[in-house]
């Protein structure tokens, strides 16, 4: 159990991350989805008890990762972005090593248990900087795994890694998840949604949205914004659907029409279908915009970008004012 | 992998292993251990082994050679005291690389995830390479078992500058591994080492500059300094508490500082 209050980290101006609260919960793999630098790494530092907050509370599998940082230590197992090993040392050596600091007992079975576990067995004895990345990135995680931590956090496991490890890693780690507190990190849209049971999108150090993907993508697709194909040059239907009503924007994308409703209850939809088709075009596609992960996180994180710059034109606005009036 | 094996994986760990229990030796000395196995399969450690006592060898041979039989006991070079200066080279060579190299790999983060304190963590590494460095000081006892089989060397003086020099080794790597923390590139270290023990070792010859106007200041930046700790007592066989307790104040002081020179790093990393 993974429990987030508010956590912040400032480098001096810089806001890494900013009033970040989420749960993540045993038996049930937690993704942490946002773009590169938007966060996800500080929260994971913070969590592991490498770095401490600025602000907020976080407590793991019980305690706190500031005041009781040894106790989450003991009870975290923690794959780093980059998968730092010691080239020189063999799988073996290395997961010996770490299981010793640990306090591993029967340590060299349990060694070999885990690289059973990543399917490294066969390798155990190799120098580490032989191994391919995947298999680096197997070693990576078996040391996550070496004194059988309730709680993994994992950093972009997947990063670097061939299509078919990538579906050999996805499914590892969706097996630990199950018997693990498992919080993990991509950028990759598609692999969240594949992996996860609960996901968290962070953009620019805030969490925009979070939930289960499939109820993320059903509370964002409606009243959003809606996808229309034509056999038609776009452009020459414009002026057609902006009369539609219900209609409050329409623009051109690529070769498709992007329309925004006046509000988010009203589906202007059945209007945009009759309209078309009294127009004699044919009506090749017409869809809600945030259908899979991928638009639902370009949508949510351009909301907040526009919210951003909007909340910055104003500010800049009223000091202009502010400047004219004196 | 099937459930069956899943399950039983899961049910054997549970017993083997639960979370928070500690077993086995203390963290530090797995890292100790580590670090000393890798000095003597890496090839630096055998470099400034041979280096050393290619020094040693040659300015022993010439000493023996001048001497000619004549030498009294006090007049008999001593082989530690070489070490000794030689050690602003050496020192920041063996320890150049136990930080840098760890937060330059990034493995530094998975260390200090783990439940180990960063003072463990350096105590561990340091006594690393202190071991390393006794294994020479030993070797470097050939030395004295020639001597005393050609003619009767002074034993307490002998022993006095074996102590010494180990003492002031500990000190002097202790020293230089601040700059292994603070640096992540080896070479940096090692000269910011080197430079920072032969100010330490040259303290005396400033000193009597400062004495000149001012003997108290004079005295201070003396007993500052690395030699009037060893060259003037221990060398001779004179053990005095106050210098042990030197070197093991420098030690306790640096590994103090660097421990928390790598707190600092980690916070803002």
């Amino acid at each position: 159990m993974i429990e987030v209050q508010n956590l912040t980290k400032r480098y001096g101006e810089v806001t890494a991350v900013n009033g970040v609260s989420f749960i993540a919960k045993p038996g049930q793999v937690t993704g942490f989805l946002g773009p590169n630098g938007a966060g996800k790494t500080t929260t994971m530092r913070m969590l592991t008890g490498f770095m401490p907050p600025t602000e907020g509370k976080a407590t793991v599998a019980g305690f706190d990762v500031f005041d009781q940082s040894l106790e989450v230590r003991r009870r975290v197992g923690y794959l780093p972005e980059n998968v730092p090993l010691y080239r020189d040392m063999s799988a073996r050596g290395y997961l010996m090593y770490i299981g010793e600091i640990r306090g591993v007992k029967k340590l060299r079975e349990r060694a070999d248990e885990v690289l059973e576990r990543v399917g490294l067995i066969d390798r155990a004895d190799s120098r580490i900087r032989t191994l391919s990345k995947g298999m680096r990135q197997r070693v990576g995680l078996a040391q996550a795994l070496i004194h059988n931590p309730p709680v993994l956090i994992l950093d972009e496991p997947t990063i670097g890694l061939d299509p078919f490890q990538v579906l050999e890693l996805r499914s590892l780690v969706r097996e630990l998840g199950r018997d693990h507190t498992l919080l993990f990190s991509t950028h990759i849209l598609s692999e969240a949604e594949q992996v996860c049971d609960n996901l968290i999108i962070i953009n620019q150090g805030k969490i925009v949205a979070q939930g289960a993907p499939a109820q993320l993508r059903e509370s964002l697709a409606s009243g959003g914004r809606i996808l229309m194909r034509l056999d038609k040059e776009p452009f020459a239907a414009l002026d057609t659907v902006r009369a539609v009503a219900g209609v409050a924007e329409a623009a051109v994308e690529g070769d498709a029409l992007v329309i925004t409703p006046t509000s988010a209850n009203v589906d202007p939809r059945p209007a945009l279908a009759s309209a078309v088709i009294a127009k004699g075009w044919k009506l090749t596609e017409l869809r809600p915009l945030a259908v899979n992960l991928e638009e639902i996180f370009l949508e949510v994180t351009r909301r907040e970008q526009s919210i951003a710059l909007k909340a910055e034109m104003e500010a800049a606005q009223t000091s202009a004012q502010e400047k004219a009036a004196k | 992998m099937t459930d069956q094996t899943l399950k039983t994986h899961s049910e054997d760990t549970a017993m083997l292993h639960e979370p928070g229990a500690t077993g086995g030796a203390a963290p530090w000395f797995a890292v100790f251990k580590r670090e000393l196995a890798l000095y003597f399969r890496s090839p630096i450690a055998y470099g400034i082994g041979f280096a050393v006592f290619m020094i040693l060898g040659v300015l022993f041979n010439a000493y023996l050679a001048s001497a000619n039989g004549q030498a009294t006991a006090d007049q008999i070079p001593s082989m530690p005291g070489l070490i000794t200066f030689l050690m602003f080279l050496i020192a920041p060579l063996i320890t150049m690389r136990l930080l840098a190299e760890e937060s330059r790999e990034g493995t530094l983060e998975v260390l200090m995830t783990l439940p180990m304190n960063e003072s463990q963590f350096i105590v561990g590494k340091f006594l690393a390479a202190w071991a390393y460095y006794t294994v020479l000081i030993l070797l470097s006892l050939i030395y004295h078992i020639i001597l005393s089989s050609i003619g009767i060397p002074d034993q307490g003086i002998a022993f006095g500058t074996y102590l010494g020099a180990w003492l002031y080794g500990g000190a002097v790597l202790a020293i230089a591994l601040i700059w292994s923390a603070i640096t992540e590139d080896q070479i940096v270290a090692a000269f910011l080492g080197a430079g920072t023990i032969l100010v330490l070792y040259l303290a005396e010859a400033a000193a009597e500059v400062f004495a000149r106007t001012n003997s108290a200041l004079g005295d201070f930046v003396r007993e500052l300094g690395l030699r009037s700790h060893y060259e003037a007592t221990m060398a001779v066989g004179i053990i005095r508490a106050e210098d042990v307790l030197y070197f093991l104040l420098v030690i306790v002081g640096a590994l103090f500082i660097t421990t928390r020179i790598v707190e600092t790093r980690r916070w803002r990393a």
